[in-house]
């Protein structure tokens, strides 16, 4: 049906509309021809950051485990679904599914997230197709009826959709002015958001990301929990996850809102009494430490295949007892973090220390407690860049690794300033030296990444006790991955020393100066 | 965008019953299908439940555009548009005749549906005219019903001698067996012989069927109604065979 001009039309049914009621109703003008009628227990899917909803997409699971997948045009239509088969209960990760048309989609949504239920129910579609005596279709209507499973009869939504045939668009007309006598009405929203509406689920708006707004004249100490405070939620969101072990983002995300509270708390230290400062770091530190170990082995089992690609095939099965060993070490810890975080002790400190910021952190005033955000904000803008830019413009290829090190940090400090205060600056420039910053950060960290797997490695080695032949040949195997990611290693840092010479030129260094200011235009981009 | 025509100088051949199971299958195989109902007996048309349309002034049909395309329903089935016959098209000869540019008109029209359709399938009136000739400037592959007994294989190579001498090119022409009945040694020989002599026939054979004579009452496709019996079996594989010949182009 190319050609027709309008497209599918839907009604809410109201509950007051009797089945006999809609069908008698649309008989005293057409022959109706009943076809399919299913009716099976379902799950919508979703996953944590809502990507699929984002892309305007509804994933269910069926009975038999299968999953369907539809655009917002054509929502629940059995015939235009695509579909992902032979899975099991267990098929939560993209990885699992058979590779088809649908998994590509999912891919790049999913990454390395769960696909979980959000929903269950059952649903009911029936297809009533609305004829003329010669048997012709003149309109497709499909009618949508979704039930709680503890109450079987009575539909908590029913929907229709009005498929116009092409050459028929009166016809069409005249049904939905049939079903609108009827008390039917058009949804006042998108499909996929009166579908969702209907069934009381609302999509979450989770970034990882601060998005904070702080208005220049916040007072600083203010703004510091304003920023704190919105990354203790985020950390908190993520606990559930952690706790059930859904998928291994849930932790990443932990650690990287922990991370930005760690770095506001030491960026903006002056906000706070000095020794507050030292108890804060310790305190949510230890929270990051406690993870560190989980987080490294999730990385390293991530990225498995990659590693065995690294070394001639014929000893890439040398490193599987390793892998093996991670899994293993993977379970036990996970279980322990999981424990940990739904631990009596985990929760009263974090409950104690979100108290501390929310609403506002209370304590005696400092110098720079009570000032403008935007003085603060500048001043350690432009302090962090000058910082890396005087070490940037030493750097020689004799600079030892962990001077390249410190620049990383201090870029990702800068990273997390124009985070928390981006807000407060024109947005194109911002724009344009979070590019650039993203860019060195980038090279910095695979730089990085290269040394600390390369030192996990090592550690590894240490404690292996060499006495088959299967770890004389695992040896020799972390032998050869140790050296290629050294020499990958010194690649890196050779790019990365490009990438700092071109943060640190003369441009950039205007950029900075010319964005990081107080002018009254601010507000226009406000 | 593809354009097949079902053909054959002779009727009743089978014609309508290939193009309406053909259009059927490539629907069903998800391509957004065109089927032009060219024959103003409009047998295709009734397969789908449709009246003629409405009799037009003479010409309208490869005038214009608009007007073509209000005339276009949708059939039962998704994806799947018909153009129903229409009593004008007896005239369509002496109207073409009139017209510049005679022989390319058809070819204009359907181009113009290019973004519309992955498939159109042209359901030809048993002629060898003006109509006819741009029905072979238009389409990608002329699929023609050969029941295998000798007043049909004359038929066959009088289109093949009309092609040489008008200079249409021969290789459009794809030939396959039609209402062929495996236990007749008349048919049995003439096929063998034929497909030695023409190497172009397709593979598939559509044999004669009770199941596919019964469209009428069913007035749907009989793939619709009767998919898995082996005679119906065989527009499948048909269509699979003109889709693969099509795809190497």
């Amino acid at each position: 049906m190319k050609l027709s001009t309008s497209s599918d039309a839907y009604c809410l049914l109201p509950d007051s509309m009797t089945q006999k009621n809609f069908l008698d109703t649309l008989k005293s003008e057409f022959i109706i021809k009943q076809l399919d009628n299913v009716r099976e227990k379902f799950s919508i899917l979703e996953n944590f950051e809502w990507t699929l909803y984002k892309e305007r997409l509804l994933a269910i699971r069926h009975e038999n485990h299968s999953i369907s997948l539809w655009n917002e045009d054509s929502l629940l239509d059995t015939e235009s679904a695509q579909h992902i088969d032979d899975l099991n209960a267990t098929s939560r990760f993209w990885w699992d599914f058979p590779a088809c048309a649908a998994t590509e989609q999912l891919k790049p949504l999913l990454k390395l997230r769960s696909l979980e239920p959000i929903y269950e129910g059952v649903l009911k579609t029936e297809q009533i197709n609305l004829q003329n005596n010669e048997g012709k279709i003149l309109v497709f209507c499909q009618l949508i009826s979704i039930y709680k499973p503890e109450r079987p009869r009575t539909p908590i939504m029913r929907q229709i959709r009005i498929s116009p045939v092409t050459g028929y668009t009166a016809e069409k007309d005249r049904a939905i002015e049939l079903i609108k006598s009827l008390g039917g009405f058009e949804p006042s929203l998108t499909p996929l958001d009166s579908l969702l509406g209907s069934l009381g689920v609302t999509p979450r708006a989770y970034s990882v990301k601060p998005q904070i707004t702080i208005s220049p004249e916040t007072p600083s100490r203010r703004a510091a929990s304003q920023i704190i405070s919105t990354m203790i939620d985020k950390q908190r969101l993520t606990e559930p996850g952690i706790i059930k072990d859904i998928d291994t983002e849930f932790l990443h995300h932990y650690r990287v809102a922990i991370r930005m509270v760690r770095a506001a708390i030491a960026q903006l230290k002056e906000v706070f009494p000095a020794q507050d400062v030292v108890s804060l770091k310790q305190r949510f530190g230890d929270l990051a430490r406690e993870t560190n170990l989980l987080r490294d082995l999730d990385v390293f089992i991530m990225d498995k295949q990659r590693y065995m690609d690294l070394l001639p095939e014929s000893m890439r099965n040398d490193l599987t007892p390793m892998f093996d060993d991670f899994q293993k070490n993977r379970q036990t810890e996970a279980k322990r973090i999981s424990q940990w975080i739904n631990s009596k002790a985990y929760k009263d400190e974090i409950n104690d220390l979100e108290s501390l910021f929310s609403p506002g952190y209370s304590a005696m005033e400092t110098q720079w407690s009570e000032k403008p955000s935007i003085e603060l904000s500048i001043r350690k803008i432009q302090k962090t860049y000058k910082k890396i830019y005087k070490a940037a413009i030493k750097i020689t290829h004799e600079t030892p690794d962990t001077d390249i090190h410190k620049i990383r940090i201090d870029c990702k400090k800068l990273r997390y300033l124009l985070y928390f205060f981006g807000s407060q600056f024109n947005k194109k420039k911002i724009k344009i030296v979070s590019k650039h910053l993203k860019s060195l950060q980038d090279t910095l960290g695979i730089f990085n990444d290269l040394t600390v797997q390369g030192d996990f490695l090592k550690n590894y080695l240490y404690q292996l006790e060499h006495k088959t032949e299967k770890d004389v040949m695992l040896i020799a195997a972390l032998g050869g991955l140790i050296s290629i990611l050294y020499i990958m290693q010194k690649q890196e840092r050779q790019k990365s020393i490009i990438e700092l010479a071109v943060f640190s030129n003369n441009a950039n260094r205007l950029l900075f100066k010319d964005t990081f200011i107080h002018s009254p235009k601010q507000k226009e981009n406000a | 965008m593809k354009i097949v025509a079902s053909y054959s100088i002779k009727g009743g051949v089978g014609k309508t019953a290939a193009s309406v199971n053909l259009a059927y299958a490539s629907a069903k195989a998800g391509n957004e299908t065109l089927l032009i109902d060219l024959d103003p007996q409009g047998a295709s048309s009734f397969y789908f439940r449709l009246n003629s349309g409405k009799k037009e002034k003479k010409g309208y049909f490869f005038t214009k555009k608009n007007r073509l395309l209000k005339q276009i329903k949708g059939s039962n089935y998704k994806k799947l548009d018909i153009l129903p016959a229409n009593l004008s098209f007896r005239n369509v000869d002496i109207m073409l005749n009139s017209m510049g540019k005679s022989k390319t008109r058809l070819k204009e029209l359907l181009f113009s549906l290019k973004n519309e359709y992955d498939l159109i399938i042209l359901d030809c009136p048993p002629n060898l005219n003006l109509l006819s000739e741009n029905v072979f400037n238009a389409v990608d592959m002329l699929l023609v019903p050969v029941i295998p007994t000798t007043l049909s294989e004359r038929t066959y190579e009088q289109l093949l001698t009309f092609f040489a001498k008008n200079g249409y090119k021969k290789k459009i022409i794809r030939p396959f067996f039609s209402m062929a009945q495996s236990k007749n040694k008349l048919h049995h020989n003439t096929i063998k012989e034929m497909e030695q002599r023409h190497p172009e026939f397709l593979k598939s054979v559509v044999s004669l069927s009770v199941e596919i004579e019964r469209m009428g009452l069913h007035r749907e496709p009989v793939l619709a109604y009767a998919s898995k019996k082996s005679p119906v079996k065989s527009y499948r594989t048909l269509f699979n065979e003109v889709v693969a010949i099509m795809a190497k182009k």
